[in-house]
């Protein structure tokens, strides 16, 4: 199940911003700061979601379930409702403790925190609150001069920028944003590898307004590496209200997925 | 003497039928023995040197930060390599080793794959070479050709796999996997021969250059991976070569010796790392007083707090940021670690006046990539005193895991690598009765059955010639009670017969081995099928392993004239008791 939740931060936590007007006069340091400020989530969250994979030669695989996040301390749980060979199986990290709950045996297990989540390509750390500015920074050519322009996305005017990695350890050290220029939501999102292959396209096609917020409620990820894979997100029933600390302990998971 | 052995091997001839099927006998079990032991010295030779060299060394030295799968990674290979090759004066070879699991794409076909780097550069010695080519027969290309530099990153696929991915000779594969920082890397390969081999395990294994699949992990030439240890007599060493290694690599405490320039000021700075775990925490807390900021805050991952005096000097309040710049071991340009102050603590000789404390996630984020040159920096740095109440709160240079010594205790240890809750190297070392102990444990079942079976076979033959000298010697009471009438003393007599059998299995062991090793060699020239069957990495380029010890078959033979004669004894001393009118009267 190489199921790409490595975005599903960027849905949830990442990409819950205001809708502002970026001008286009704006640099790139500048919308990359906006972009980072409109990312900055601070209310806990409860979803649902759903990941749809499609492999070539495999046919398609269906996986639900249900999230919540603390952002007091990046606590989170997750526990899967479909198919029925994962329902009841989870993940809690609280502080630095991340457990990993099998149903069947009933156990929980300690798990590193670059370790695999449900055999997907996400990592406990992937949901670890980090700073866009202090990851990336826009892209500079030849002249010095910030890879930033403005062009069409089908019939959509918006800002593409070109952002590279100022730290090791991210997932992609090369991306390319396209942002939409009058909303400054995200449309589409391209990683590359370090040797500068483009390893995934990300569609981020639906956006669903909770609390004041944009929140992307259906994204489609391409695999481009390995032709004819491709993951739907859908995110639904969000709810900002503020959870209890009993959900984030072991007896909750075990109770959850009885 | 000579008369008695005289006449024990004039006996041995005149009963020539029954001397000739009492020895065939012996020299069956003889040959039986010597197969069965030479044939397991060769599963023992084959596992001990063959595979469990190739698959995890006689001693392994592991190291990753943080516990991370994908951050296998020794910051200093220079060091590592002299402490080895300083303290294991059994060394034969040492093997950096490094494999990174990959998806692989094909011609339209994509499956996951381990690629290894080897290092062909260094060269192999002879005996390593032809070892390498038994075990991985390359079938198209050549071994050296992974060090082509015309085509971009060569690689060696398995014939199986290239089937599979419908590729050949000069086509190119696309491999994705995780660098050394967790990037998504990818990389083009051009595929510059194949190999077979019959061992099922090997083969999804794919081949390339080290030094290739280095840069492509993000691993730098002061960098290493993991390495494999072999060692002269392994079963001997490999334990007492573990264990010294272990004690050695003890590592010293973490620090970081550096200065950081504030309203205009500079000031030189010691930087040491607090652990991760509640009772670091809980001792940093008790021995620490804050003047400004909450510990609580300085506990946290991204936490740090400067002494007073360095506060003081360099105008320095609670969440300003500060640099800590300092020179890399491996660099001319000055590293930095960037820290937000969370406390300001009050110092004094204990806790160092000039001083930072920092969280482990991020003292090591920084003191990895960077490491400096801790030998060097000593003399200018403050590590506080063993004594001081809060030392073991302190991170050292790297964690070295404890000794285990079976599987399950080596399984267990890693398993808890994660509640380390560190971001620092951690380090093992293990022999391969840990890493390789199903290899192990198969080389003992198979020996073990080898030798039952044996042993079966060696004792039905055994009772056989023990009966039949027993009755031999029955059969003969009327002539003892001859040649004790003319005179013969009661222990010439008993030497007489002991001797003759002796003669009798010395003269069946030889036949017996060299009617071995003519077994032997037939044995060897059958070639077996083996294709997709595990065992077959028991055998030699499809023919079974035998290798026989001169001292084994010494051993042997020993042992049957020595039992031979032991059997011989007691029967020949109750005929050499009786008395010469009781043995003529005897009549069967």
């Amino acid at each position: 199940m190489k199921l790409k939740f490595r975005f599903l931060m960027l849905c949830i936590l990442v990409l819950m911003f205001d809708a502002g007007e970026i001008s286009a006069e704006t640099k790139g340091n500048v919308l990359l700061k906006k972009m980072e400020a409109l990312m900055d989530v601070t209310s806990d969250i409860k979803a649902n979601v759903v990941l749809t994979q499609q492999k070539t030669n495999q046919g398609i695989k269906k996986m639900e379930m249900i999230y919540y996040r603390r952002d007091a301390d990046d606590s989170f749980l997750i526990v899967m409702t479909n198919p029925e060979s994962e329902k009841g199986n989870g993940y809690l990290r609280a502080g630095d403790n991340f457990w990993m709950y099998r149903r069947n045996t009933r156990t929980f297990q300690h798990i590193n925190r670059d370790e695999s989540i449900g055999g997907s390509d996400a990592q406990g750390d992937d949901f670890e609150k980090r700073k866009l500015t202090e990851m990336y920074a826009i892209t500079l050519d030849a002249s010095g001069n910030e890879v930033i322009s403005e062009e069409k996305l089908g019939s959509i005017d918006v800002i593409k920028l070109e952002i590279k990695a100022i730290v090791n350890d991210v997932d992609y050290p090369k991306k390319i944003y396209w942002v939409q220029k009058d909303t400054s939501l995200v449309l589409k999102e391209q990683s590359y590898s370090s040797s500068g292959t483009l390893m995934q396209t990300a569609y981020y096609r639906k956006y669903t307004m909770v609390d004041g917020k944009y929140v992307p409620v259906e994204q489609l990820f391409i695999d481009e590496f390995e032709k004819g894979n491709k993951t739907l997100v859908e995110i639904s029933n969000i709810s900002t209200k503020k959870l209890s600390n009993e959900i984030f302990t072991k007896p909750y998971l075990e109770n959850l997925s009885k | 003497m000579k008369t008695l052995l005289m006449i024990s091997a004039r006996n041995l001839f005149r009963q020539k039928r029954r001397n000739i099927l009492l020895g065939s006998a012996m020299a069956v079990g003889v040959t039986l023995l010597i197969i069965a032991s030479s044939f397991a010295n060769g599963i023992s030779d084959v596992l001990f040197n063959k595979i469990v060299v190739f698959v995890a060394g006689h001693v392994s030295f592991s190291s990753n930060e943080g516990g991370s799968t994908s951050k296998i990674v020794f910051r200093d290979r220079e060091r590592i390599e002299k402490i080895i090759n300083e303290n294991v004066p059994e060394l034969e070879s040492l093997d950096e080793a490094h494999g990174v699991f990959s998806r692989i794409i094909g011609n339209g076909v994509a499956d996951n794959m381990m690629i290894i780097g080897i290092d062909a550069e260094k060269g192999l010695s002879p005996e390593r070479q032809a070892e390498f080519e038994e075990n991985f027969n390359i079938i198209e290309g050549e071994f050296e050709d992974i060090l082509r530099t015309d085509v971009e990153n060569p690689i060696i696929v398995p014939v199986e796999k290239a089937e599979y991915l419908n590729i050949k000779k000069g086509d190119i594969i696309n491999a994705r996997f995780v660098n050394i920082f967790g990037q998504n890397q990818s990389a083009r390969f051009t595929v510059v021969g194949t190999m077979k081999n019959d061992n099922v395990f090997m083969q999804s294994i794919l081949f390339v250059q080290y030094k290739n699949l280095k840069r492509l992990l993000g691993i730098k030439d002061n960098e290493s991976g993991n390495y494999q240890i072999t060692i002269k007599d392994p079963k001997k060493n490999a334990i007492i070569v573990t264990d010294r290694l272990h004690d050695i690599l003890k590592p010293g405490p973490a620090f970081i010796s550096g200065s950081i320039v504030k309203s205009a000021k500079t000031e030189n700075v010691t930087a040491l790392p607090f652990r991760n775990t509640e009772d670091a925490k809980k001792l940093i807390s008790a021995s620490f007083t804050l003047s400004e900021g909450k510990m609580d805050d300085v506990l946290k991952r991204d936490g740090a707090m400067v002494s007073d005096v360095l506060a003081k000097q360099l105008h320095i309040r609670v969440n300003d940021k500060v640099q800590i710049s300092f020179k890399p071991k491996f660099s001319d340009n000055s590293a930095l670690l960037p820290v937000t102050v969370k406390g300001i603590f009050k110092s004094d000789d204990v806790t160092g006046k000039n001083t930072v404390y920092v969280h482990d996630y991020l003292f090591y984020k920084y003191f990895n990539e960077n490491i400096p040159d801790l030998v060097k920096d000593k003399g200018t740095a403050f590590i506080p005193a063993d004594s001081a109440s809060f030392k073991k709160a302190l991170g050292d240079e790297w964690v070295l895991l404890p000794r285990t010594k079976t599987t399950d205790e080596y399984t267990n240890k890693v398993s808890s690598i994660v509640k380390l809750k560190t971001k620092a190297t951690i380090i093992d070392v293990n022999s391969m009765y840990e890493t390789a102990s199903q290899v192990l444990q198969l080389e003992f079942v198979l020996n073990l059955i080898t030798f039952v079976a044996v042993l079966v076979l060696f004792f039905i033959i055994f009772i056989g010639v023990v009966n039949t000298l027993r009755m031999t010697i029955r059969e003969r009471t009327r002539e003892i009670g001859t040649i004790r009438a003319i005179g013969m003393q009661k222990k010439d007599v008993r030497r007489i017969f002991v001797l003759e059998t002796g003669m009798l299995a010395m003269m069946s062991s030889i036949a017996g081995t060299i009617f071995a090793f003519v077994i032997m060699g037939l044995l060897s020239v059958i070639s077996f099928n083996t294709e997709g069957n595990a065992l077959a990495i028991l055998l030699v380029k499809k023919h079974l392993y035998f290798m026989p010890s001169a001292v084994s078959v010494i051993s042997f033979m020993l042992l049957i004239i020595a039992v031979s004669m032991i059997t011989a004894f007691f029967p020949a001393r109750r005929a050499a008791k009786m008395s010469s009118a009781d043995a003529l009267r005897h009549y069967e």
